[in-house]
């Protein structure tokens, strides 16, 4: 494999998926007229991911191992008034990384989609929006510049937007998909002013160039106020990064994201697209690392995000939203990590989580399939004996996801909750309390839906609303009947989730040292060890992954864990009257937690309802009474009246009108003869 | 001492009077309804008449005759050039009404006609306040008659009552501002009358008691506000072919008087009488395009439009001198204006009632906006012809009408007077309001179904000169520099003397 | 005879040619006659493109010869880098419409296609004159055409539509004479323009010229508050109509601004820059949010033009090369999506004759191809990148970040309400399951609808993906123009 990274072989990591999402996209569907078949479409599609990842890998390791770089324009976008605009690449070890996790998830998720969407109408066209997203994603993290990474950072939103609305018939998914795309715009309005503030004071988009300047950025004030401007500016892209990333209260949208088919669910909105903004923030360190301020508030909204989100998913009975919500609480301490300026860590999170969170989604789609497309936990149990591959796959994802030792979760999250322990930031305390009892939170409800899915006496034939449930999906193929058994699933779905249970086991094993604490990241991430030390002590607590292990043992989280997965045990194994009991006792909290804390209501029924009022008051009252009715018809109206009365005026009397002749000269002369001396 | 010169001066005027008399005599002689020969003999002499004057015209001599009674200049004779040839498109246009009306029988309505338009080459060709007097009669006696040509017709009959008496009237006030003027300057002879008041011995209020009564007699035959009155219910009254005869020719007299009478004679009193045209000037474009916005009679609507166009003609006229000093840019350029507005104005009107002329049949007038109702289903070249005059009228490029409206503005602005400035503002926001009207013609023809389908039938010579006339609008609207020119010249060389 | 002629004088020529047909018993002749004369309009634009000099500020394609010789006017024609594109926009949105219109339009076709080929012409006649009165006479004279299209093919309230269009922007116009007139007399008897550039200005007269300017300009843009004439003309106007109207005859006023008000009275500009920009920012969000409740989608879309050229107009008053740049892209953007999305909306109503959202749903299940590249324009019009529509938001968003922060904030606020108003007409009309017959028994774009929406769909992507060659353009003769306006006038 080439050693040396050129510009060409970096250009077709983006563009061999762009080729064949093309190709399925404008031949493989009605828009084309249907030229190439299912077979063509995904083959096609399969090529060009499997290339980009190919290419993604050898760059890794060229890298990885000669500490290969690549930093240049591809081409210029527009260069107004001496501003250039361009599109080009950088790629280093952040990067490169991104780029193998990305292609590799989106390959995986493309043979698993073979299998699932089987017998669905859009699968040409399916193919072809995720390979789209597959090149939007590389075009993000491969950027050299801030307009390249807005391009991709809108382009997945509308592939995301897309491929949430796949099933276009299904009313919930058609408002889950606008809901989508305009709460990641409220983020953007922040995202572009950010970049804006920056360009303005910098005069670049270039991240180099920007970073090269960050001292007299640093220095300046923002006008007309004592801020820091920096400070203002990190705030404005974080609030990008909280529309992505699904930060509170920016997090609505991620949820409800669910009604898009599973294998984006995996791709989308838990692997790569969702962790844009912690790639962000750590792309962006340099600048973060000057404003504690800033740190500070990612910092608060990471922890809350990690525990509040948490708690969600316990109440959840929709296989797909457990999982969600234990995203969105992933999500939340990646961020708390970047809060506390354990950048590497966040990243390193991001990666582990990419490959055991793919894996759970990729799991709780052969399950769905499995179950003939039912995904209400209540009515499952069991499926251990049925789905094999899929029960030990899920069960290693679980264990990954709430940190056992030497699984990958384990290394990535013991760091962040050390990290957040370490920190002197004001919000720190709050934060590693969240994250600690995040532990706990998080054990709970994985075990809960492991339990409730693979374990347990068999309810699959009990549900009552299968019927609904069908409803999910509008293709009627899928539809069995309620009693038929659960199988397991086809070869296309179960290799995916062998391929990602391995790494979700050993990666963080492996590559904890050079990534947290090896030169990995050395000059891409930079970290202000004098103000923000918490990466340095956890170096020093470090001992090798093995002891980090063995001392893991020993620590809180570890049993927090422990515990977690105990209550779930005795609560739906052991004593499952339990729940409904505890649920009773508590019923206010309960409520709250249904309602998502009325997150949605607040949304919908108050600033939706809002804007929209405002809207008819402006129309009806502004536009159409004010400036249409007074002014413009009004003045009209006017003349319409005044022309009347003159008409009466033209009485047609010979002697009105000898009389007006009269008054008239008579008028004249006494203003020209008598007055007007 | 009359010498050849005089005679000279004259001739045109001369061949007129003896065909107009020709005429009534042959015409005794002629039998058939449509009265082809006397029309004939008619289009000819004036075809003569229009050749003659414009010959004299682009001579571009200047010479008096009959002891300075009369003054025969550029400007004058395109003026009468002009007004004649303008009478020669109305009777082409008129011909087929009157005869479906049987108007043609006594051959008057061409007698008249020349009648009138010798009264309107006298008028122009002045040079003495009696000679003024006598043409205005002349004119005005004759368009009493034409209006009154349909004696049976009872709105026509009250029309030509209204426009006698009120018509009387403002003569009455001419003859009396010229007798003060007269008393004051001791002379009839305008150049005698311009240097006397120049002298400054005489008594301003006098002079000016007369300018006031002078300047009436002006607006009735303009039709500015408030001597405005006949104007709409003649305009509707007569019938269609006369209301064109007096909409068009003797604005041209008009014009030619306002000239003779306010600029060669009275121009050191150019202050009295600008502020009194000012005054007429903003009655009439508020009266006019207000009044006219409700109107659902085409004549009527047009006499509206008349009314307001006389106001911004006005405008024109009375931006010649700026404070007290008369500067020959200002002031050519100002009465080059007015007369290029008067010109094209009639060149728009003409076609306007020619439409209405060939859309009547028998016992029907299509006088009515709602007549017009989807022309352009039924004859899109009509249609195109009245839309083009309607959006001249409105003042809208690329047509002439807009340049008339320019060079006025342009006069007034230039004079730099802020209240100059202020009422050009005034009478763009008029001509606005004006706009509406016009534009209603345009909706009903176009935007409206026709009533009856079935396409117009018009004698081919209506029909060619409609055409050419309506494409003229369009013409000198993209090349509208040689009129322009004519103008200035003629007006140059007029106030060169 | 120049390029620039050719381009003004092709279509207008065709355009009274067809006119001579005088009856539709040859429609279909009278058809293809419009077409190849738009066509060979939008070939002689082409030089114009290949052959324009992105180096220098001057004026290009000059052509100069006496029109009126009495008020000194001249038939002074030239392009530079703030008018160049707006020549092959517009001869290319005139193919697009006479093609859109072939089968939409059954009646009085001649007089339809004329009526377009002559207000191509002079709207060209606009973006090329450098004198004047000639400006003002192809300004004006653009209204008849329009009055006539929307008068004659319009919809049920067509009559008020049409009055309101005609004497809205007559009103605004008329006072821009008067400041012409005033201009020429200052320039000793001048129309050119270039001289009118040059003369010194007192601070009064740049105040009243200015607001004589913007009282014509501000309606055509058309900038809060005298918007209002737009919706009802857009609703009532046909398909084509609305194209040309959002696509080209909104930007004369803009480019007016451009070419008049900033450099003849820039200290005016300047002092008042604060209340246009308040205007613009007026427009984009007031007119935003007004937009998203619209249960007509023309109407929706007419608001959105609003919207837009609240960006374009903000653009220009914050006085730096990203922001103008930026406006003018707007306004090339803009003329290509907003063309779309009338065009679009006119194939809906060519099946089911009704423009409200209601009577829609679900159409992506009849017209797949057709919700394809509706979703395009949608997204283009909500400005995401990659699309034409993102070039100008972005650059005068970045630009006004520059100038201000605050009016950063209240322009990116477009951000969300661009997406909130495209995105939600786009799930009612085309999501969801088939809502009613009418949708059901809907049939997808033909291959000539594929053709016009096809060929938009590649120049908005064109744009959004290289706009280099459009600011290339631009960016000398607007660092000119900024040059110029940055002295002031009064001394």
């Amino acid at each position: 494999m080439s050693q040396t990274l050129s510009a060409s072989t970096l250009l077709a990591v983006p563009l061999a998926p762009l080729a064949g999402s093309l190709l399925a996209g404008l031949f493989g569907t009605a828009f084309g007229g249907n030229w190439i078949g299912r077979r063509a479409s995904h083959s096609l599609t399969i090529l060009g991911v499997l290339a980009a990842f190919l290419i993604s890998a050898s760059t890794l390791y060229s890298v990885a191992v000669d500490g290969a770089r690549f930093n240049q324009t591809i081409y210029t976008w527009m260069v107004v008034g001496g501003l250039k605009m361009e599109v080009g690449f950088l790629i280093d070890s952040l990067t490169a990384m991104m780029m193998c996790v990305v292609t590799f998830v989106s390959l995986m998720v493309h043979i698993y989609t073979i299998g699932y969407m089987e017998e669905d109408d859009g699968y040409n066209r399916f193919f072809s929006y995720i390979s789209l997203f597959t090149f939007s994603m590389l075009m993000l993290v491969m950027s050299n510049n801030m307009l390249q990474l807005f391009f991709g950072w809108e382009a997945v939103g509308l592939v995301s937007y897309l491929l949430i609305g796949f099933w276009f018939n299904k009313p919930s998914a058609i408002f889950a998909n606008m809901k989508a795309f305009l709460v990641n715009r409220v983020g953007d309005f922040g995202f572009i002013l950010g970049i804006g503030l920056i360009a303005a004071y910098t005069g670049t988009f270039n991240y180099g160039e920007v970073f090269a300047k960050k001292q007299e950025l640093g220095a300046l004030l923002f006008p007309g106020t004592d801020w820091l401007l920096i400070t203002v500016a990190c705030i404005c892209l974080f609030i990008g990064a909280m529309g992505k990333s699904a930060q509170f209260p920016l997090h609505t949208w991620l949820p409800d994201s669910m009604e898009g088919p599973t294998p984006i669910s995996a791709l989308i909105h838990a692997a790569t697209m969702v962790t844009a903004g912690i790639f962000l923030v750590a792309r962006m360190s340099p600048l973060f690392e000057m404003s504690d301020a800033a740190l500070n508030f990612v910092l608060v909204i990471g922890a809350i995000t990690a525990l509040f989100m948490g708690f969600l998913g316990i109440i959840q009975n929709d296989i797909k939203r457990v999982i969600a919500y234990s995203t969105l609480s992933q999500l939340g301490y990646m961020t708390v990590a970047l809060g506390v300026s354990a950048y590497s860590v966040a990243v390193f999170h991001l990666m582990t989580h990419a490959f055991f969170k793919a894996l759970l989604f990729l799991g709780a789609g052969s399950v769905i399939i499995g179950m003939h497309h039912n995904q209400d936990i209540r009515w499952m149990g069991g499926l251990r004996k049925y789905m094999p591959i899929t029960w030990i796959t899920s069960l290693l994802g679980s264990l990954a996801l709430i940190g056992t030792p030497l699984f990958s979760g384990f290394y990535s999250k013991e760091n962040i909750i050390e990290a957040a322990r370490f920190s002197q930031l004001p919000g720190a305390g709050f934060a590693h309390f969240a994250v600690l009892a995040g532990v706990f939170v998080t054990a709970f409800y994985s075990f809960r839906m492991y339990f409730l899915v693979f374990h347990g006496k068999e309810r699959y034939d009990q549900n009552p609303d299968t019927h609904e449930d069908t409803q999910e999906e509008p293709d009627p193929h899928h539809h069995h009947g309620d009693h038929s058994k659960p199988h397991e699933s086809p070869w296309v779905v179960t290799v995916p989730l062998v391929l990602l249970a391995i790494p979700s086991v050993v990666i963080g094993f492996m590559y904890i040292q050079p990534m947290l604490f090896g030169d990995f990241f050395k000059d891409v991430i930079f970290v202000d060890a004098v103000k923000h030390p918490a990466m340095a002590q956890l170096a020093q607590a470090f001992h090798g992954p093995v002891a980090m292990a063995v001392h893991g043992l020993q620590t809180v989280p570890f049993w927090l864990a422990v515990a977690g997965v105990a209550a779930s045990y005795y609560m739906y194994i052991v004593n499952p009257a339990l729940p409904a009991a505890i649920k009773r006792a508590f019923q206010p909290i309960y409520t709250l937690l249904e309602n998502k804390y009325y997150m949605d209501w607040i949304n919908e029924k108050i600033i939706a309802a809002g804007t929209r009022c405002l809207g008819v008051v402006l129309w009806k009252a502004g536009d159409q009474g004010v400036i249409d009715g007074a002014i413009v018809n009004g003045s009209w109206k006017l003349v319409a009246r005044i022309s009347a009365v003159v008409r009466r005026v033209q009485s047609g009397f010979l002697y009105h009108y000898a009389l007006f002749m009269i008054l008239g000269v008579f008028a004249l002369m006494t203003y020209f003869v008598w007055l007007n001396k | 001492m009359i010498d050849n010169i005089s005679w000279l001066a004259i001739y045109p005027e001369i061949v007129l009077l003896i065909m107009a008399c020709v005429i009534a005599v042959v015409d005794l002689g002629v039998s058939s309804s449509r009265r082809t020969g006397t029309y004939v003999l008619t289009m000819l002499t004036l075809a003569v008449v229009a050749a003659m004057q414009a010959m004299y015209a682009s001579s571009g001599n200047t010479f008096y005759g009959w002891n300075n009674m009369v003054v025969s200049d550029t400007m004058g004779n395109w003026l009468k050039c002009f007004a004649t040839v303008s009478l020669m498109v109305t009777l082409v246009y008129g011909r087929p009404y009157a005869a479906d009306r049987d108007m043609l029988r006594g051959g008057e309505l061409f007698t008249l006609t020349m009648l009138a338009l010798l009264g309107v080459c006298v008028l122009i060709s002045a040079n003495n306040f009696l000679v003024i007097y006598l043409g205005l009669e002349l004119l005005t006696l004759s368009s009493y008659a034409l209006v009154a040509l349909r004696r049976d017709h009872t709105t026509a009959t009250e029309a030509a009552m209204k426009y006698f008496v009120l018509g009387a009237m403002a003569s009455g006030f001419l003859l009396y501002g010229l007798s003060m003027v007269y008393g004051a300057t001791g002379s009839l002879d305008i150049g005698q009358v311009f240097k006397a008041i120049n002298g400054g011995q005489i008594r301003h209020q006098v002079l000016v008691f007369g300018v006031v009564f002078i300047v009436a007699g002006l607006a009735f035959k303009f039709g500015a506000v408030p001597f405005h009155m006949w104007i709409p219910d003649v305009y509707q009254g007569a019938p269609t072919v006369v209301t064109l005869i007096i909409g068009s020719a003797p604005k041209f007299a008009a014009f030619g008087m306002a000239m003779r009478l306010l600029v060669d004679g009275l121009l050191p009193l150019a202050i009295d009488w600008q502020q009194m045209l000012a005054v007429l000037a903003i009655g009439s474009l508020l009266v006019g395009n207000i009044a006219g916005v409700l109107q659902t009679n085409l004549k009527r609507m047009l006499a509206y439009s008349t009314i307001s166009h006389m106001g911004f003609l006005f405008l024109g006229l009375l931006s010649g001198v700026v404070n007290g000093t008369v500067d020959a840019n200002a002031a050519e350029a100002a009465y080059s204006s007015a007369m290029f507005y008067i010109v094209t104005y009639v060149l728009t009107v003409l076609p306007a009632f020619g439409l209405i002329l060939l859309l009547a049949r028998d016992g029907f007038e299509s006088e009515e906006i709602s007549d017009l109702a989807g022309l352009n289903q039924r004859s899109p070249l009509y249609a195109g012809v009245m839309a083009v005059c309607m959006f001249s009228l409105a003042g809208i490029p690329p047509l002439v009408g807009f340049y008339a409206k320019l060079s006025v503005l342009q006069a007034l602005v230039a004079s730099g007077h802020g209240l100059h400035v202020a009422l050009a503002v005034f009478a763009v926001i008029m001509s606005l309001i004006g706009a509406f009207y016009y534009l209603r013609v345009v909706k009903v023809m176009y935007f409206d179904a026709p009533l009856t389908a079935g396409a117009v039938l018009a004698p081919f010579d209506a029909r060619v000169v409609l055409t050419l006339n309506g494409a003229l609008v369009l013409i000198l609207g993209l090349v509208p520099g040689g009129l322009m020119a004519l103008c200035a010249d003629a007006i140059v060389r007029a106030l060169a003397t | 005879m120049g390029l620039l002629s050719l381009a003004i004088w092709t279509p207008i020529i065709f355009g009274v040619l067809l006119l001579t047909f005088g009856c539709d018993r040859h429609a279909r002749a009278v058809r293809w006659l419009a077409l190849i004369g738009a066509l060979i309009g939008l070939v002689a634009t082409i030089p114009l493109i290949s052959g324009f000099d992105t180096g220098t500020a001057a004026m290009q394609f000059v052509e100069k010869m006496p029109w009126v010789a009495r008020f000194n006017m001249h038939y002074h024609l030239g392009v530079d880098g703030i008018s160049m594109w707006f020549v092959p926009l517009t001869a290319f949105i005139t193919v697009i419409v006479v093609i859109a219109s072939w089968e939409s339009i059954t009646e009085r076709v001649y007089q339809y296609m004329a009526a377009f080929l002559i207000l191509s012409g002079l709207m060209i006649g606009v973006f090329s004159a450098l004198d004047g009165m000639l400006f003002y006479v192809f300004f004006e004279a653009t209204l008849i055409p329009m009055y006539l299209i929307i008068g004659m093919w319009g919809g049920p309230n067509k009559i008020y539509a049409a009055f309101k269009f005609f004497l809205y922007t007559l009103l605004g116009s008329l006072l821009t004479l008067i400041a012409f007139i005033y201009l020429y007399n200052q320039a000793g008897g001048s129309f050119d323009i270039a001289a009118w550039h040059r003369m010194p200005l007192g601070g009064t007269a740049q105040t009243l010229v200015f607001f004589a300017l913007f009282a014509a300009f501000a309606v055509k843009v058309p900038m809060w508050p005298v918007h209002t004439w737009l919706p009802d003309v857009h609703v009532e106007a046909p398909t084509g109509g609305s194209a040309v109207l959002a696509a080209i005859m909104l930007k004369l006023g803009a480019y007016g601004f451009l070419r008049f008000s900033l450099p003849i009275a820039p200290d005016a500009a300047h002092e008042w820059a604060w209340l246009m920009i308040t205007l613009s920012l007026v427009a984009v969000i007031y007119v935003g949010l007004v937009a998203i409740v619209q249960k007509d989608m023309k109407k929706l879309v007419a608001y959105s033009s609003v919207a837009h050229m609240g960006f374009v107009t903000l653009g220009f008053f914050i006085f730096n090369d990203l922001g103008v740049s930026g406006g003018l892209a707007q306004m090339i953007a803009h003329g290509f999506v907003s063309g779309a999305m009338f065009l679009c909306i006119g194939v809906l109503y060519d099946r089911v004759h009704s423009r409200q959202i209601a009577d829609y749903g679900g159409v992506v299940n009849t017209m797949p191809k057709f919700a394809a590249f509706a979703l395009l324009f949608s997204m283009a019009n909500c400005g995401l990148p990659a699309t034409a529509g993102f070039v100008g938001e972005w650059m005068v968003i970045i630009a006004s970040v520059r100038f201000n922060f605050w009016i950063g904030l209240g322009a990116a606020v477009a951000v969300i309400l661009g997406a909130s108003y495209s995105l939600w007409m786009y799930k009612r009309v085309y999501l969801g399951p088939v809502t009613n017959d009418n949708v059901r028994a809907m049939t997808d774009i033909n291959a000539r609808e594929f053709l016009v929406l096809g060929v938009l769909a590649i120049a908005v992507l064109y744009m959004g993906i290289y706009p280099k060659p459009f600011t290339d353009v631009m960016d000398v003769s607007v660092a000119e123009l900024l040059k110029h306006v940055a002295q002031s006038k009064l001394n």
